[in-house]
């Protein structure tokens, strides 16, 4: 391979990064205009939702733009473009909840901040570059701390705010440790190098080494997506954060933090083949975590009576469910199995986002009145008065219990299908073990998500009557997220074609001799 | 005819849809519509019935690929399939599900007035559910529908159940999810031994029941311990199954649901709802893992047998009518499943047949229980006596019913119930026997009950919506004979609901041949495949093959547990 000149190197870079790019310029443009401009808060809102359509659109026009991923600190593969359309649909939903939730003074900085959030996801998506993937981790990290201050009402607020800053640089600081060995095996920080290196030569990685960046990069993402044991501040930060916060944090965190895992590790454990020393440990990692995870979420949600708390305990839960895909990528990358590891997982985020926000937007739509809905028996009788509502939510639940024919039953499917099918021989058992512990809490699971819908549909009204003032966005926001769980699970097969060949992309290596060709070509003017 | 039968599946769903799109609709609008929906779906049954070659054992009606793969792509990259298609067992079901629809609408027909929009496209959702599920022809599907039923039938229970509703729908939902999450790994695992020894990721039923039958895998064939393959998978199957029949010790969820289920409810969760478990072990433990049925038949035997004496003794210990009903499905449901792990083809017609007949009945019973506590609101046989003085034609159809689920030769109970009788003994005489004297515990609760009710001096409880003193007045007055009710005469709607069914209970009882000839094409292959499996399984195991089937009767076992549950039988 012959190298590009740095500055076409960095031109063509900046082309596949028009979008982020995009979201970054309006976002810098709002938040300085916001200090000497008072403009009501659609405006603000309005602005963010252009730019991040726009921000959609030149992603789809720059999506077949190849460049040497051996070079590049972005790639823009398959996954690169699911990762970042899913990052930018779940953010027009983030939108339309949140455009009413913050008061005129401060709406140019949360925009801009969601912005920031949505850019700094999108990095990440097709990060190649170990300094890149952390700065694109930061770029959300330090705006999410921004939006958890902003609101500043209550102690409880702050304590939450507080708790989640100090959380996070630490595992930011965790990240950074498992990333400096992980550069430190071979001396290269580009990620498809790094698989490449690993999959040719023999005694790359190293074994005690290699666990070493596994183990605390494991723990540095293990605290965005809230898996055991660095799950413990969710619960505290959701309840005491307003709750399209609480949505927020639900969500991008999460699948920032699996689509990180996907592009630092599994670049490196998978392309080491299956049944490596390092890939069987790895496996052995993520599926011990995957099945505390969830048991441990659902479980203790079991005992929950705040909505915000059970639904804290739900994420932590999925984050478990999710961990399984991450066990079976490690294990076998993109071979074998009914269905690939990483292919369930990156479905199953989809159909959390698309679940979980709707979850949510239900809660922030019953509260946009008077009176606040803070428990579960606080939501006795929705169905009565609000039947739309209740009915969607009802949807959002049923599909977070993974009932059919809706999209978190597609997701386990796939997930459990794969984990079954992972391995064969000697350690076929573990994964078994998995797949039926995946299956036994999901029915725990049930239990607290049915709650919820009894006490909506069964429940007569206890004290005052809701009062729902619903806007359009929200409405919007929420129905899209229903029809989402329901199209998912009805229409599975797009998305399954698009999550393969993600899956396929990130856990294979592309061919390094054909290379040349492919950028020279795909850039005649040069 | 394969886009009938896409049509006959979605015309619920999509009624359906019309009521929940109305739900302040008026209830007299809601029924009919309801009404008119489940005539064209029983129609287009029928008509499906009609055009049915009995002559073949492939699933007909589906959309065929020239490769003879059934469906079109439906999850793409999953290899999932959406595969409609009915074979001779699966076609008595659908058309079972058709036919008790209609009674389940006429007895909601009255009882119904408030939030009657969301009763109906509750109940019409059930049924493209259940119709869906019968005449899947990929797993997957298969899967989907199953669950999917939990949904209407938890909001039914839950909406329209009577006062213990909440805990009971709970309970059915999480107790039928918990088994088939099993369930669903079980199918995951048939899926996934096929792909990694054939390459071909199929979740087609027909292809899956052949290929695993032939597969190119000596250790498919080895079930000689609990960590086998094909006893591995059939336990994770068997979960979900056996809850869904239920089998003995997970039949606890039944009575609680049936009793608070409204009569609708109650009609659909007996006379079909139970009958998706049988039918799910046929199609998959039986049909994919014999040799794990073959294996573990000393408990499967040993559980039906129990659950068939069980129910029988707690059915005699009820007071409540609809208890009463719902526990003689425990031991009805177990004469079926014997029938079933009979593993010969005698004894699985009848267990197939026993599930139309079953369905029937108990559809039947429970209509009538419904008839009668729609205007006493009591169901306890203390407070009721005498009926036949209210309603003659009503106390026949209770009666007739009856006598049909108590196997009364010439009415279809007993075309049921003697061959599975006959299967078992051929496997294991001690099991048959026993059963045999389920057989007459099931007479004895039946005719008691029907002393109890329906014979003797007419004793009515106040009847509701009429004067005070006139009803207790009527009660105490027209002691003997001809007593004049003050109930609400039997309805039109209710007699239209009962007649189909009580015609059948004479039907199949005296001329089954039609229902047989149907259904031997499809079951003769599961059987020539449980044989050709145990023959395989000698070949290559020729100790434990041989060993098996002898030490399969353990006689002492279903008959300790009988008699610790006979004090209870006996306390009231």
């Amino acid at each position: 391979m012959t190298a590009l000149p740095p500055l076409e190197s960095a031109i063509q870079t900046l082309r596949i990064l028009l979008p982020e790019l995009l979201l970054l310029v309006v976002a810098t443009v709002m938040m300085t205009a916001g200090a000497f401009v008072r403009l009501p808060r659609k405006v603000w809102s309005r602005t963010s939702a252009i730019a991040l359509i726009l921000a959609g659109l030149v992603l789809l026009l720059i999506r077949n733009e190849v460049y040497d991923p051996y070079q590049g600190v972005f790639v823009n593969d398959a996954m690169s473009l699911y990762a970042r359309l899913l990052f930018i649909v779940a953010g027009l939903i983030v939108l339309g909840l949140a455009h009413d939730q913050v008061d005129d003074a401060r709406a140019a900085e949360f925009f801009g901040c969601l912005l920031v959030i949505n850019a700094g996801a999108m990095l990440v998506s097709g990060a190649n570059e170990l300094v890149f993937l952390f700065v694109g981790l930061e770029l959300v990290s330090i705006p999410t701390y921004l939006l958890l201050y902003l609101p500043r009402r209550t102690a409880t607020t702050q304590e939450a705010a507080t708790k989640y800053f100090f959380l996070s640089i630490f595992s930011s600081g965790l990240l950074l440790f498992g990333m400096a060995y992980l550069y430190g095996l071979t001396g290269v920080s580009n990620l498809k190098s790094l698989a490449f290196l690993s999959a040719t030569m023999s005694g790359i990685p190293q074994i005690p080494f290699g666990l070493i960046a596994l183990i605390f990069i494991m723990a540095g993402l293990g605290f965005r997506v809230a898996a055991v044991p660095f799950h413990f501040y969710a619960p505290d930060v959701y309840e005491g954060s307003p709750a399209i916060m609480a949505a927020l944090l639900a969500w991008v965190p999460k699948g920032l933090g699996f689509v990180a895992i996907l592009r630092t590790l599994v670049a490196f454990i998978s392309a080491t083949g299956a049944g490596s020393a390092i890939s069987d440990k790895a496996a052995l990692l993520a599926g011990i975590l995957a099945v505390i995870t969830m048991t441990l979420g659902n479980t203790v949600a079991l005992a929950q009576n705040n909505l915000k708390r059970l639904l804290a305990y739900s994420s932590i839960a999925h984050a478990g469910y999710l961990m399984i895909g991450v066990a079976v990528t490690f294990r076998n990358g993109a071979s074998g199995g009914v269905a690939l590891g990483a292919e369930g997982l990156l479905f199953y985020l989809a159909a959390y986002a698309a679940m979980t926000l709707g979850a949510f937007g239900v809660i922030i739509a019953v509260n946009s009145g008077d009176r606040a809905v803070e428990t579960v028996d606080d939501m006795a009788g929705l169905a009565q008065s609000h039947r739309g509502l209740a009915l969607q939510m009802a949807i959002c639940l049923f599909s977070l219990a993974g009932i059919p024919p809706l999209a978190g039953f597609v997701g386990k499917f796939e997930l459990f299908a794969a984990a079954w099918s992972a391995s064969k021989g000697e350690d076929a058992g573990l994964f078994q073990l998995i797949a039926l512990a995946g299956a036994i809490n999901s029915a725990i699971g049930a239990y607290y998500y049915l709650r919820l819908v009894v006490v909506m549909f069964l429940r007569p009204l206890r004290g005052k009557p809701f009062s729902v003032r619903m806007t359009l966005p929200t409405g919007a926001a929420v129905l899209a997220c229903t029809l989402l769980t329901i199209i998912l699970g009805l229409a599975a097969s797009p998305m399954l074609t698009a999550t393969h060949e993600a899956a396929v992309a990130v856990s294979t290596l592309p061919d390094p001799t054909g290379l040349e060709n492919l950028t020279v070509g795909g850039d005649p003017a040069k | 005819m394969a886009s009938l039968l896409l049509l006959t599946v979605f015309l619920p769903l999509v009624g359906a849809a019309v009521l929940a799109a109305s739900p302040g609709l008026d209830y007299r609008k809601a029924r009919r519509n309801a009404l008119v929906v489940v005539l064209a779906t029983l129609a287009l049954s029928l008509f499906l019935l009609a055009g049915f070659d009995p002559d073949k054992s492939r699933p007909q009606f589906g959309f065929e690929d020239g490769d003879g793969s059934f469906g079109f792509p439906w999850m793409g990259q999953l290899g999932v399939r959406f595969a409609l298609g009915v074979d001779g067992v699966s076609l008595w079901l659908f058309a079972l599900t058709s036919l008790l629809m209609i009674t389940a609408v006429f007895s909601s027909w009255e009882s119904i007035k408030e939030r009657a929009a969301t009763h109906y496209a509750l109940l019409l959702s059930l049924q493209t559910g259940l119709l869906g599920l019968f005449a899947s022809l990929d797993v997957v599907m298969f899967y989907i529908f199953f669950e999917f039923t939990l949904i209407p039938l938890f909001f039914l229970i839950g909406l329209y159940g009577g006062h213990d509703r909440k805990r009971a729908s709970v309970t059915f939902f999480l107790y039928t999810l918990a088994g088939s999450l099993l369930t669903l790994l079980g199918v995951i695992a048939l899926v996934g031994v096929y792909y990694s020894h054939t390459g071909i990721l199929t979740f087609s039923m027909p292809e899956l029941t052949k290929g695993l039958a032939t597969l190119k895998w000596d250790g498919w064939f080895e079930a000689d311990s609990w960590a086998s393959p094909q006893v591995v998978i059939f336990l994770l199957l068997f979960a979900g199954f056996a809850i869904k029949v239920p089998m003995f010790p997970f039949h606890t969820w039944l009575p609680l649901a049936h009793v608070e289920a409204p009569t609708a409810g109650s009609i659909l969760l007996a006379g079909v709802m139970l009958k998706v478990g049988g039918y799910g072990l046929f199609r998959f433990n039986l049909a994919m893992t014999p040799l794990g049925a073959q294996f573990l038949f000393p408990w499967l035997a040993a559980l039906s047998v129990i659950g068939i004496v069980y129910g029988a003794l707690a059915a005699l210990a009820q007071t409540d009518v609809k208890r009463l009903v719902a526990y003689s499905s425990v031991s009805h449901m177990g004469f079926i499943v014997l029938g079933l792990f009979s593993l010969n083809g005698t004894g699985m017609d009848g267990a197939m047949i026993q599930m139309i007949n079953h369905g029937i009945t108990t559809g039947a019973l429970f209509a009538c229980v419904g008839v009668f506590y729609e205007r006493y609101h009591t169901r306890e046989m203390a407070e009721l006596g005498g009926l036949w003085n209210w309603s003659p034609l009503w106390a026949f159809f209770l009666i007739l019913a009856s006598l049909g689920s108590a196997a009364v030769p010439l009415l279809n109970g007993f075309v049921g119930e003697f061959p599975i009788l006959l299967g078992m003994y051929r496997r294991s005489p001690p099991h048959a026997v026993i059963a045999a004297i389920g057989m007459v515990l099931g007479a004895y609760y039946l005719l008691w009950m029907l002393e109890r009710v329906v014979f003797g001096p007419l004793k009515e409880p106040h009847v509701h919506g009429s004067d005070d003193s006139a009803s207790h007045g009527a009660a105490d007055s027209h002691g003997h004979g001809h007593a004049h009710s003050h109930a609400r005469p039997i309805g039109w709607h209710e007699i239209a609901g009962l007649t189909p069914l009580m015609v059948l209970i004479v039907f199949i009882g005296v001329y089954p041949k039609p229902f047989f000839d149907r259904l031997r094409p499809a079951t003769e292959p599961v059987v020539a495949n449980i044989t050709a499996e145990e023959h395989h399984a000698k070949a290559t195991k020729p100790v434990t093959a041989f060993a098996r089937p002898e030490s399969a009767p353990t006689p002492p076992q279903p008959a300790a547990p009988a008699t610790n549950v006979s004090p209870r039988g006996h306390s009231l």
